[in-house]
């Protein structure tokens, strides 16, 4: 970098004190609803299946390739593997990230491949490898449920076979209100939160994620609002899909 | 269990509850879940009236079936075959004695990503696919190393329907108008040779837009493309 241009920090945008007023959320929803949802499907043209998800904010691309025939190193399998990638573009966040995989990417990556794998039929490619790589292009908050969706799309784009779509999302707890759908804001000012991943026609959780302290029932009422959330968006991800297969 | 109009189908659909008797054939895309028939991955949702149901995806990726007529490109050269890469997850093998008239003194002499049309003859889970280059008599009949021409891919329903019957509008068009050679693998490729190179750009760039194209928007197309050209 020559020496005259100095890189000068944004300044960083205040969070707000308070993200629920009167009843309503900074962005006007309802305690129970969703940003607005967009998906689409086959928008990465060498991929074998690829997704794109937007919820206001929050932005990310996932990309599926293969099956591959699966590393010698790995060994042998007689089910299939899926490899997950995460990778967050350095401008996705206020902060810029630095060059390389971050422990935050490393543990999302972890945590969409048991939510993914236990959706997929594995048994289907022995010994070969899904790829599945997700780019999160703005975090807006609950990046990560909105990417297990968003792979769960790719993942079918691809025809990859699977015993369901896998939707998911989140809940947090501010205040003592349980949140549909956190933003990045929402999930700062959380003192508990709920990731759930499930299978919706089959009624089968994937992955559950829970932060903080709860009582039982309160946690109860939490999972129950996320499972409700999912059958939600596994709607919108099936209308998705019918457009797809048979565009109008 | 007769014919219905195709439905659309996402994976997880519950489509068919088993009947107490008769037989049910299912194809790929479905499997069963107890008494329930499940769908596992997006498609039209295709039955015949013999009872075989399966979901016709509009998927890139190709899984073999023996006796599909495929393209591959050469990816690896070794003493007794050749690794053919056909878009599936393991490469094929093609044995050099798989040609018409080959022996051990004279075998082809194929390079790497040299493209061929060969016949899948084994297909299975658990070994890597298996090609020839001869129909089941032993006769070239078409298939063999392809020179020339370009080839480009496409999914691997819009293969399956340039090869079903009735030819789709496009193809027919195309060939009323234009001279020129096809090869279509299941897989997903597609080969094209004319004499002249502009009718080999210009079938490239149409054919694929054949795919969701009524039969008389795929006739003005063809003759707005045709017309422009001379």
């Amino acid at each position: 970098m020559p020496k005259d241009i100095v890189s000068v920090p944004l300044p960083r945008k205040p969070r707000p004190v308070n993200t629920i007023v009167h009843g309503t959320r900074l962005d006007g929803r309802g305690p129970e609803e969703f940003r607005p949802i967009f998906f689409s499907t086959g928008v990465i043209p060498q991929a074998t299946g690829s997704a794109y998800a937007e919820l206001h904010n929050t932005k990310l691309m996932v990309g599926i390739y293969g099956p591959r025939p699966s590393d010698r190193w790995v060994g042998f399998s007689e089910e299939g593997r899926l490899d997950c990638d995460v990778k967050m573009a350095p401008f996705s966040s206020w902060q810029r990230t630095k060059w390389g995989q971050s422990p935050d990417e490393r543990a999302m990556a972890g945590l969409l491949g048991v939510a993914l794998e236990a959706g997929v039929q594995r048994s289907a490619f022995p010994k070969a490898t899904v790829d599945v790589q997700c780019l999160i292009l703005e975090a807006g908050g609950s990046e990560l449920a909105v990417a297990i969706a968003a792979a769960s799309l790719a993942l079918a784009d691809a025809g990859i076979p699977m015993r369901d779509l896998i939707t998911s999302c989140t809940v947090s707890r501010v205040d003592n209100q349980l949140l549909l759908d956190a933003t990045s804001d929402e999930a700062f000012q959380e003192d508990g939160g709920v990731l759930l991943a499930m299978l919706p026609s089959l009624g089968q959780v994937t992955q559950l994620l829970v932060k903080g302290e709860w009582a039982g029932s309160e946690l109860e009422e939490a999972v129950q609002l996320s499972m409700s959330g999912c059958k939600d968006v596994d709607e919108i991800c099936r209308q998705v899909l019918q457009e797809a297969v048979q565009p109008a | 269990m007769g014919p219905q109009p195709a439905r659309v189908v996402a994976p997880g659909d519950s489509v068919y509850q088993l009947p107490e008797k008769g037989e049910v054939r299912v194809g790929s895309g479905i499997h069963q879940d107890g008494q329930h028939l499940i769908t596992c991955r997006p498609g039209l949702l295709s039955t015949t009236q013999s009872g075989k149901v399966w979901v016709a995806g509009r998927q890139k990726r190709y899984i073999p079936q023996v006796g599909d007529c495929v393209l591959g490109r050469i990816a690896d050269k070794h003493s007794e075959n050749y690794g053919v890469d056909i878009n599936t997850p393991f490469p094929a093998s093609l044995p050099v004695l798989a040609f018409e008239g080959a022996t051990r003194r004279s075998r082809p002499n194929l390079q790497v990503g040299d493209l061929v049309y060969a016949r899948v003859t084994a297909a299975d889970r658990d070994v890597d696919p298996e090609l020839v280059c001869t129909d089941a008599s032993g006769k070239a009949a078409g298939f063999g190393a392809m020179t020339g021409g370009q080839a480009f891919r496409c999914t691997t329903s819009f293969a399956a329907k340039l090869l079903s019957q009735p030819t789709p509008a496009i193809l027919t068009a195309l060939g009323r108008a234009l001279q020129f050679e096809l090869a279509v693998g299941l897989n997903g490729h597609i080969w094209v040779h004319s004499p002249k190179p502009t009718t080999t750009i210009i079938v490239t760039n149409t054919l694929p837009k054949g795919e969701f194209l009524s039969d008389a928007q795929a006739e003005m197309v063809v003759k707005r493309i045709v017309s422009t050209m001379q």
